[in-house]
């Protein structure tokens, strides 16, 4: 489903990303830890051409981008279109009730009428548990409510992939969780999903593979539980100590 | 190509300079005052400051030159042009002044004020030493880009004969029928002059700044 | 004090046509100048050159130069070049032009100020530029900017009483027609000033509730 070799990402003399290279398989979920600043953000925003990669080639079901070649508006329209993203922050739309940040996009982009999109809309939000607050603005709900509309407003527009960066980590632990159990819902119904996170458990218990990044490259990966419970290298080994002690 | 004719616009820019340097001092000082009027804790005297403050900025700077110029002349207190012209531009720019001032006072940090006086130091020195320099280092941006505006107020006292950019750029205009060269030099030296004023206070600023920060 | 308030009372019809005039200048050069200044706020950031630069004189002379100069510019210097506009033309011309060369600057800064994470998101759900803009940016940077450019409508209602200089006979000139034929400048210009004021402090105090109110949302 996706494929990417050789990444590269500098910003300026700074090498972020130091030749990434990474397939992965429809209904796959993988989960992406690794320290602060290794460029796990990095990563997942130059998946989907958030940040022009410097080098490489990444492919998402038959669209390629050659990094060395420039991109036109419509190729990375077309790159993008399967991919949904979440963000950190949620990024929702304050001036806008729940109901309309679903389906802004549903109208502009797939070009459903109001009612059509609405009614996805409401759909979508009754299975991420927020049918109540359709007609509300996003600053009244709570943050974990914020990220599920984040997440019903991204599947909105049928994505094949789910991109997540760190979506529980402005989050208190519990609203954390809601959030998490609509993810697991997600992989359970078979989505490819890449999850940049800070959760462990989520990472050993519901994601099939785990990459552990640091510097900028990916410096072990494989079957979750293996790489979570027995990793190989020093620095990974390191990196899990650090983060299962504390 | 001769240009010679727009050379008496060029004889207006000391003018120009003097009116904005004494507007400008007449709104330092009447600024100040109005700033110690509005902080001093007296509950009249700072209605009495907020009040001018809001009067000298509701009134449009043009029609302060002719009330004063032509309007104190007739009978109450003769002055020249270029005297009405920077006592009108300078109250408006005491009131803005003081608001600027205000805000500063505000940003210094109250802790400052006390170290001062658990220092012993007397008034005046505290005033002086500790509170007068941090605030010239806070406002002198704002001061500098009033300043720049300021400069392009000064036109108006064109109007009431104040031999300056505008009014040379209007008097060669009439005389050799050249209006679109006349008024697009005066244009770009307004221009001009706001440039070297603008890089001389980027450097002071970062001179100040560094002397903070060592 | 009765031959104030009759030699007031006499002259206010007139000043109010005057006012009225004032009011209009400063209407229309707003309404156009303001929407002008959107345009330029955005051609200013844009990726080409030949939309950048030329917006960028256009706001640097329409901030620099001072506007007395601008509107002189445009009603006796235009002339020459074979564009005669009348007085309420080149009045509305030139504060059009001061309007949107100021307002670029102040639209630019509201609309930085919204949060890069939202052109993001626009643009993942595959938003094209026209669309975030439209959708996202503008509904939220706008908002920001009212303060500012109320306070700065106020300012150009003062600046109209420049337009005497090209005889458009607006609050000032009326105010100098009366004075030049009654010689009683002081009542006048006092008046003048009174009628300014009416409007402008008000407006200011109001404008200041708003700012104050704003930014305590933030
Ligand atoms: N726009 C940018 N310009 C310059 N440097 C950047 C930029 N974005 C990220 N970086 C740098 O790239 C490196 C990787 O950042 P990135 O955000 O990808 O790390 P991360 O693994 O997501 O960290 P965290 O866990 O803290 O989110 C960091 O050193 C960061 O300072
Ligand atoms: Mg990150």
């Amino acid at each position: 489903m996706i494929e990417v070799s050789g990444l590269v990402k500098d910003f300026g003399a700074h090498r972020v990303l130091d030749g990434i290279d990474l397939s992965v398989q429809r209904g796959e979920v993988i989960a992406m830890i690794g320290p602060s600043g290794s460029g796990k953000s990095t990563c997942l925003r130059c998946l989907n051409l958030l940040e022009a990669p410097s080098a490489g080639l990444l492919r998402v079901g038959d669209v390629t981008i050659d990094a060395s070649r420039p991109v036109t508006r419509r190729q990375r329209l077309g790159f993008r279109r399967p991919l949904g993203m979440v963000f950190q922050s949620f990024n929702l739309f304050p001036h806008m009730t729940v109901l309309r940040n679903v389906s802004l996009a549903q109208e502009r982009v797939l070009k459903r009428s109001r009612r059509e999109a609405d009614e996805i809309s409401r759909q979508l939000l009754d299975r991420v548990g927020l049918g109540a607050k359709a007609d509300q603005h996003p600053s009244r709900c709570s943050g974990g409510q914020q990220q599920r509309i984040a997440i019903a407003r991204a599947l909105a527009l049928d994505p094949e992939v789910m991109l997540f960066d760190e979506p529980t980590s402005a989050l208190d632990p519990e609203l954390g969780l809601e959030v998490l159990n609509v993810m697991q819902e997600l992989a359970a119904g078979g989505m490819t999903m890449i999850v940049v996170t800070h959760e462990m458990h989520f990472a050993e218990s519901v994601s099939d593979r785990v990459l552990i990044m640091a510097d900028g490259r990916i410096i072990e990966q494989g079957p979750s539980a293996e790489v979570m419970r027995n990793p190989q290298t020093e620095r990974a080994q390191r990196f899990l100590s650090a983060v299962m002690n504390r | 190509m001769t240009a010679g004719f727009l050379a008496p616009i060029l004889g207006g820019v000391i003018w120009t300079l003097a009116l904005s340097a004494a507007a400008l001092a007449v709104g330092m000082v009447l600024g100040a005052l109005l700033c110690a009027m509005r902080v001093s804790g007296g509950a009249v005297l700072a209605a009495l400051a907020a009040m001018l403050i809001l009067i000298f900025r509701a009134v449009p700077p043009i029609v302060w030159l002719f009330l004063i110029y032509f309007g104190l002349g007739a009978g109450w207190l003769q002055i020249g042009a270029f005297e009405a012209a920077a006592l009108g531009l300078g109250l408006i720019t005491a009131a803005n002044l003081a608001e600027i001032f205000r805000g500063a006072l505000k940003a210094i940090h109250v802790g400052q004020w006390e170290a001062a006086q658990t220092l012993g130091l007397p008034q005046v020195s505290r005033l002086c030493d500790v509170i007068v320099p941090q605030m010239l280092r806070i406002t002198l941006p704002s001061i500098v880009s009033y300043a720049i505006g300021l400069i392009k107020d000064t036109a108006i006292a064109s109007t009431i004969g104040v031999p300056e950019i505008a009014f040379q750029a209007s008097n060669v205009s009439q005389a050799t029928f050249r209006g679109l060269e006349s008024f697009a030099f005066a244009g770009l030296l307004y221009i001009g002059l706001s440039i070297p004023i603008a890089m001389a206070s980027r450097r002071i600023d970062l001179r100040l700044r560094s002397k903070v920060a060592r | 004090m009765t031959g104030l308030l009759d030699f007031w009372n006499q002259s206010l019809p007139q000043l109010l046509t005057g006012f009225t005039l004032s009011l209009q200048v400063t209407g229309l050069s707003l309404a156009l100048g303001i929407p002008l200044g959107l345009v330029l706020a955005l051609t200013l950031q844009s990726a080409s050159r030949w939309l950048r630069w030329p917006s960028l004189v256009m706001v640097e002379i329409g901030r620099g130069a001072s506007i007395l100069v601008l509107l002189q510019f445009v009603y006796f210097g235009l002339p020459s070049a074979g564009l005669t506009l009348s007085s309420f033309a080149s009045a509305v011309a030139a504060f059009c032009w001061c309007t949107a060369a100021y307002t670029s600057e102040i639209i630019r800064a509201g609309l930085q100020s919204v949060h890069h994470g939202q052109s993001e998101a626009g643009e993942v759900l595959g938003l094209d530029p026209a669309e975030i803009l439209r959708f996202v940016i503008l509904p939220q940077g706008l908002p920001v900017c009212v303060p500012t450019l109320l306070g700065f409508s106020i300012l150009m209602l003062q600046a109209s009483s420049l337009a005497f200089v090209v005889a458009l006979p607006e609050l000032m000139s009326k105010a100098q027609l009366i004075g030049s034929n009654t010689f009683r400048y002081m009542p006048l210009f006092a008046l003048t000033a009174i009628l300014y004021a009416a409007v402008c402090i008000p407006a200011t105090i109001v404008v200041g509730r708003l700012e104050r109110r704003l930014s305590r949302h933030i």
